[in-house]
């Protein structure tokens, strides 16, 4: 009965329509998924470089890093020691020579043993300061202890240190991550903080390692992007990543540094 | 049971409109052109039920629920949209769909009294394209107005169906006719609660989600 009432023109139409929405329906949707998945390859891929510059810079830095440590041990070698040893051997030679009374040659063989003895302090503290064997022998918080009061000794700055950790022997890889990391953030407080006193916290928060470091140094502008890229932050950030931690830097400028990083 | 569906629809735009208004005056403010579609929405409703009351033809206001629908939801994702060339598209095939539309009044004016078929088409067709744009440029980035796009998809391409088959079910039984219609009304419903669900997600002050 109800067919008899609808023209066939009007049937036709409706089908003809119907069909006609769902086929452009259709191109659009695989036009729409063409477009979806070159798009999201794209961000793919963008990620994916970012990683490598990222991955690049590292490298960079690590080298940089490689590069000025090995000129500070050379000018630390030529400096403190081949200078000493080459007046030792210009001592031994005279002593060699003939016609020396007595009194000349115990003259200059005090001269090469006080030498001798300073060029040996001086290969001790560069050896120290490569890497401080009390570090190795008694851990991490033995570690520090010395720096601070290194620090300390130069009168200039006043360390405060509290540890509520017990380090683990076993984790001297990963402190000594920790450990460079404080040496850094010290010496920017000493260099270019002008800090006159430190304070290192060491704490167990929600089963996380967490250090604390804060000093009243003249602090930076955060919001600046080139004091975050100095090398020595590189530095900081890629042993962060080595520890799989996280770091916080706050400062503003006069009122000191403020850094945060688990381990 | 259809007028459970009906006036339950009725009841969720009225709503919708209520607190997208509400929050037009606030901080996060709301699309002002998605407030209009409301609005537009609630007159057309209004004005079917109040014709269908004192038993007028209301078949033509149809046509202008479809277009007015176009025209609301068109500037409203050129509103969201972002990219320039975008916003270039969505006018032009705006404008380009309302001039085809007023050459087809010309030529055959009676179409514009019954369910026009290609009207149908057209506009609904025009208003997915534009919220799959939407979409598309919302893979990779923030989620704006996300629920509402979705629910627009849904709906149109279910009820431009049921609408396209709408002259053939005017000859049907009382009985079968209005299946389709109940039908009908159910996904309007379910559309109003994606965009009462997408106030919830974006406007309601508990999860405030900055508008970039």
């Amino acid at each position: 009965m109800a067919a008899n009432v609808i023209p066939e023109k009007e049937l036709v139409a409706i089908i003809l329509y119907t069909s006609l929405f769902f086929i452009i329906l259709a191109v659009v949707l695989i036009v729409f998924f063409y477009f979806s998945r070159k798009k999201i390859i794209q961000k793919e891929l963008e990620k994916k470089d970012l990683i490598l510059q990222y991955q690049k810079e590292q490298l960079y830095a690590v080298i940089i890093t490689q590069e000025e440590e090995r000129k500070r041990i050379a000018q630390d070698l030529h400096d403190d020691i081949s200078s000493k040893l080459n007046i030792v051997s210009l001592n031994s030679h005279i002593l060699s020579s003939p016609g020396l009374t007595e009194a000349e040659v115990k003259e200059i063989t005090e001269n090469i043993i006080s030498l001798t003895a300073k060029a040996l302090e001086n290969s001790r503290k560069i050896a120290h300061n490569l890497l401080p064997p009390v570090f190795e022998k008694f851990g991490l918080h033995a570690g520090i202890q010395e720096l601070c009061e290194e620090f300390e000794s130069s009168k200039t700055v006043q360390v405060h240190y509290k540890n509520e950790i017990n380090f683990e022997e076993k984790d001297l890889d990963r402190h000594l991550h920790v450990f460079r990391i404080l040496q850094e953030l010290m010496n920017n407080s000493l260099r270019h903080g002008k800090a006159g006193e430190i304070w290192i916290n060491f704490k167990i928060e929600d089963e996380i390692k967490t250090c604390n470091y804060k000093d009243n140094g003249i602090g930076f502008d955060e919001t600046n992007a080139e004091n975050q890229k100095g090398l020595g932050m590189k530095n900081i950030d890629s042993r962060i990543s080595f520890l799989d931690g996280t770091i916080e830097i706050n400062s503003q400028i006069n009122k000191g540094i403020s850094v945060t990083f688990t381990f | 049971m259809d007028d459970i569906l009906i006036y339950g629809g009725y009841i969720l735009v009225v709503l919708n409109m209520i607190l997208y208004t509400y929050s037009f005056f606030q901080k996060e403010k709301a699309n002002v052109f998605f407030i209009c579609y409301l609005g537009f929405l609630i007159v057309i409703q209004f004005l079917m039920e109040v014709m269908y009351q004192i038993k007028m033809n209301n078949l033509y206001l149809t046509n202008v629920y479809f277009i007015g629908q176009m025209i609301f939801l068109g500037f409203f994702f050129n509103d969201i949209l972002n990219a320039k060339d975008q916003k270039v598209f969505v006018k032009c095939s705006l404008a380009a769909a309302l001039l085809v539309l007023l050459v087809q009044f010309f030529l055959d004016s009676s179409q514009f009294l019954k369910f026009n078929l290609f009207e149908i088409t057209l506009t609904s067709l025009v208003v997915v394209v534009f919220a799959l744009l939407h979409l598309y440029n919302m893979l990779t980035e923030y989620r704006q107005y996300y629920y509402i796009t979705v629910g627009v998809v849904i709906y149109l391409l279910a009820s431009t169906v049921l609408f396209l088959f709408g002259n053939l079910t005017n000859g049907l039984s009382n009985d079968i006719k209005y299946l389709t219609w109940a039908l009908n009304a159910f996904l309007y419903l379910v559309y109003q609660l994606f965009i009462l669900y997408e106030w919830k997600v974006s406007f309601s002050k508990k999860n405030c989600i900055k508008k970039i």
